[in-house]
């Protein structure tokens, strides 16, 4: 299969960091679907998986962080005919730019949100983010982290139960696959949580 | 000269003093009058004590006097607080409280309601500026419908001052006036942004912005836009970026604190390169500050907003008029140069109305954008928020770094070209001259058409704030005296001149108190 959708750049993750796992995934989605390269748009969050950007060949936008589902949502408003993609991680997503997840569900634009759920800020090198278990001790909770974990899946039916909200473990590239495809081609607005490890900071979480 | 008139009208939120003030306008135009208008009023909807005046004339006004020549209090008690404004001709009417005693509250109860103090009002105020009464029930029918119980309120309050008042106010009997669009800086800013080829208007409610969300939603369908309301300003900011990424013409609307939350989105424009117009209609602050007052606190901020070093463009526009070029020239600017653009107002000129030429007849003006945009079958690329080379690929290398900083900031110069021209009253041989930008024109202008030795002066407005062109200060520095005029406490203005030129100040006349200046108070600042 030719795949169009690589850039020049190698990617610099950790070795053995599953955001690999994400980034194969969507590439073989997006020539299996055969989409039209030039009306897809993927913006991306700050964070590891939002380096992405990058390292994939195709329209988008490297946006700030907990923006790039708000700068999707003007891209999708601006010209409908485009296929759009937000990438970004649990602290982009979930922290930052929580109230735009909730805003974009409701809205139920058709709109792709995929999150690399490390329950960890990892590109700052470890600290807890929304989806860290409680108790968990990291760099910037060393007592600790006192709040409850956000819960994406809940969090989406509750605001739009006509939303597709799919959670699904990295350690299952397979899924992953079809979780992207069937997330792609849903009409209307839709979550897909990978959850993942963190191979250099995850270990503070056990 | 051309006498200028000014009538008042005061009461509690909720009794129709808005919609008064707009019919009063409908018929000073109708009468062929030019008029200036001004509201006060508190952030709260019901009671309070609210006001609208409008100064006209059958020769050119350019702001609202501060003395009045007729003064309407539609309950008792709402015009105690205003007895410096009025002198000794001023006819004061008041429901039984010892002025002109008009019996508001009875003629609303054989009318059967209670809200029709405004529209007998209007019947008043029309039988004594003698306004045609025919043309004037005509407004009332249009707006009300012709069976409503106000086009007999117009009548009691017509009649009142017939049988109460045979002296009319005296002023000149104007000719028949072309310009009959009535428009306020909000509305004008919104035609402006439409005739420059807008696409998408995105805004977060707050005063005193909020009138070009209402205007080009209400519009949205005739002017073939898409107008978003979405979570916060954040969005609003980030979700014109993301339009502009896919070809469209945005614009923000917002005052100073929804601006605040907008300056990371400003920083991000720059970088990425996509061109988004920020309307910043200010409001005295810091913080919630005075929502429904007029301030020009936030030129500084305006100029300095974002972080980093790169290229945007601050413009003010001074009257509606204005308003609407400015809008035009914002969006042109932001997409030429695909570049933040800021354009600054404040409550005074956003809220203030007059009567302008059609608008909806001004040909369209577009500058297009020379970025790629998907869909087109142009270059693929990034716009990326990180340094990037030029196909938008992240890269931290120096030569890179340097080559793209140096690019970004070189739009300054070729930006400066096409900034609006300041505005330079009177001759060039004046003893002196005021400096000011933004609403403070209208008062000066008024000021300086009623002072008797106004060839003393020379006025300079600057429209275009950053970047700003160094060759202004050698024309203030040509004048023997040089005074700054703001709507400021620290003079923002004239440190923004002082950093960028060698300018100086004789005099700094600033008013900080949530109110616009007044011609009255501009003359004897001056004397």
């Amino acid at each position: 299969m030719i795949n169009n959708w690589k850039s020049k750049v190698t990617p610099t993750w950790c070795p053995g960091c599953q955001d690999y796992v994400i980034f194969a995934g969507l590439q073989n989605t997006l020539n299996k679907l055969d989409l039209d390269q030039d009306k897809t748009v993927i913006v991306y969050d700050i964070g590891c998986i939002g380096n992405m950007a990058d390292f994939v060949k195709g329209w988008g936008i490297h946006s700030l962080h907990g923006r790039s589902i708000p700068t999707a949502v003007g891209v999708k408003m601006a010209n409908p005919e485009l296929n759009v993609i937000a990438i970004g991680g649990d602290g982009g997503i979930y922290g930052e730019g929580l109230s735009h997840l909730i805003a974009a569900a409701r809205l139920n634009i058709d709109l792709t949100v995929i999150v690399a759920n490390n329950q960890l800020y990892s590109l700052t090198t470890g600290q807890s983010s929304p989806t860290t278990p409680k108790g968990s001790k990291t760099k910037s909770t060393p007592k600790g982290v006192e709040s409850v974990p956000v819960t994406p899946i809940e969090l989406i039916k509750a605001v739009n139960p006509e939303a597709l909200a799919q959670r699904v473990n990295c350690n299952e590239p397979l899924k992953v696959n079809e979780a992207i495809e069937k997330a792609i081609k849903h009409k209307g607005f839709d979550l897909l949580d990978l959850n993942q490890l963190c191979v250099s900071f995850g270990k503070q979480l056990r | 000269m051309d006498k200028v008139t000014t009538v008042k009208i005061a009461g509690p939120a909720g009794t129709g003093i808005k919609s008064a003030g707009l019919l009063l306008a409908k018929m000073l135009t109708e009468s062929g009058y030019n008029f200036k208008d001004y509201s006060e009023y508190p952030s709260l909807v019901r009671g309070g004590h609210n006001t609208y005046q409008v100064s006209f004339s059958s020769g050119e006004v350019y702001s609202v006097h501060k003395m009045v020549d007729i003064f309407v209090s539609l309950v008792p008690g709402h015009w105690q607080e205003h007895q410096e404004e009025f002198g000794k001709n001023t006819l004061i009417f008041a429901d039984n409280e010892g002025k002109n005693n008009i019996p508001f509250g009875k003629m609303c109860e054989q009318l059967g309601g209670t809200i029709y103090s405004n529209t007998i009002s209007l019947g008043l105020i029309s039988f004594l500026l003698d306004l045609d009464k025919n043309k004037n029930t005509k407004i009332l029918k249009e707006y009300f419908g012709s069976d409503s119980v106000n086009i007999k309120a117009f009548e009691v309050g017509w009649q009142w001052g017939e049988n109460n008042y045979r002296q009319k106010v005296k002023s000149q009997k104007s000719k028949v006036k072309k310009e009959k669009m009535i428009v306020d800086g909000n509305e004008a800013v919104g035609w402006g942004l439409v005739k420059a080829g807008l696409d998408m208007f995105v805004a977060y409610p707050m005063t005193p912005a909020t009138g070009v969300l209402h205007f080009l939603a209400k519009n949205q369908d005739e002017f073939k836009i898409k107008v978003i309301h979405p979570e916060d300003e954040i969005a609003v900011a980030s979700i014109a970026s993301g339009a502009s990424m896919a070809g469209s013409r945005s614009a923000v609307g917002t005052s100073g604190g929804g601006f605040a939350l907008m300056t990371e989105t400003i920083s991000f424009d720059a970088m990425a390169e996509l061109g988004v117009v920020y309307f910043l209609s200010q409001r005295p602050g810091p913080a919630t500050g005075m929502p429904t007052w007029t301030s020009q606190g936030d030129l500084l901020f305006a100029v300095h907003s974002g972080h980093g070093e790169f290229t945007k463009a601050v413009v003010a526009p001074g009257d509606v008029e204005e308003a609407f070029e400015l809008g035009k020239k914002s969006l042109n600017l932001a997409n030429e140069f695909d570049i933040p653009v800021i354009m600054l107002s404040d409550k005074n000129l956003s809220e203030s109305s007059a009567n302008v030429r059609d608008l909806a007849k001004e040909k369209k003006e577009i500058v297009e954008s020379k970025k790629v945009i998907p869909g087109k079958k142009m270059t693929i690329k990034m716009y990326n928020s990180y340094e990037h080379d030029e196909e938008g690929y992240s890269i931290e290398d120096s030569q890179n770094t340097l080559k793209m900083v140096e690019a970004r900031l070189k739009k300054e110069k070729a930006v400066l070209k096409k900034m609006p021209k300041v505005n330079l009253f009177g001759s060039n041989k004046a003893k002196k001259i005021i400096v000011s930008w933004g609403s403070t024109k209208g008062a000066i202008l008024e000021a300086l058409k009623e002072m008797k030795n106004k060839e003393d002066y020379a006025f300079m407005q600057i429209r275009g704030l950053w970047p700003i062109d160094p060759k202004i200060g050698q024309i203030i520095n040509a004048f023997k005296e040089r005074i700054l005029i703001e709507n400021n406490a620290t003079a923002q203005l004239g440190t923004l001149l002082k950093s960028q030129m060698k300018v100086d100040f004789e005099k700094v006349i600033l008013k900080y108190d949530g109110r616009p200046f007044f011609p009255e108070e501009i003359k004897k600042f001056l004397i």
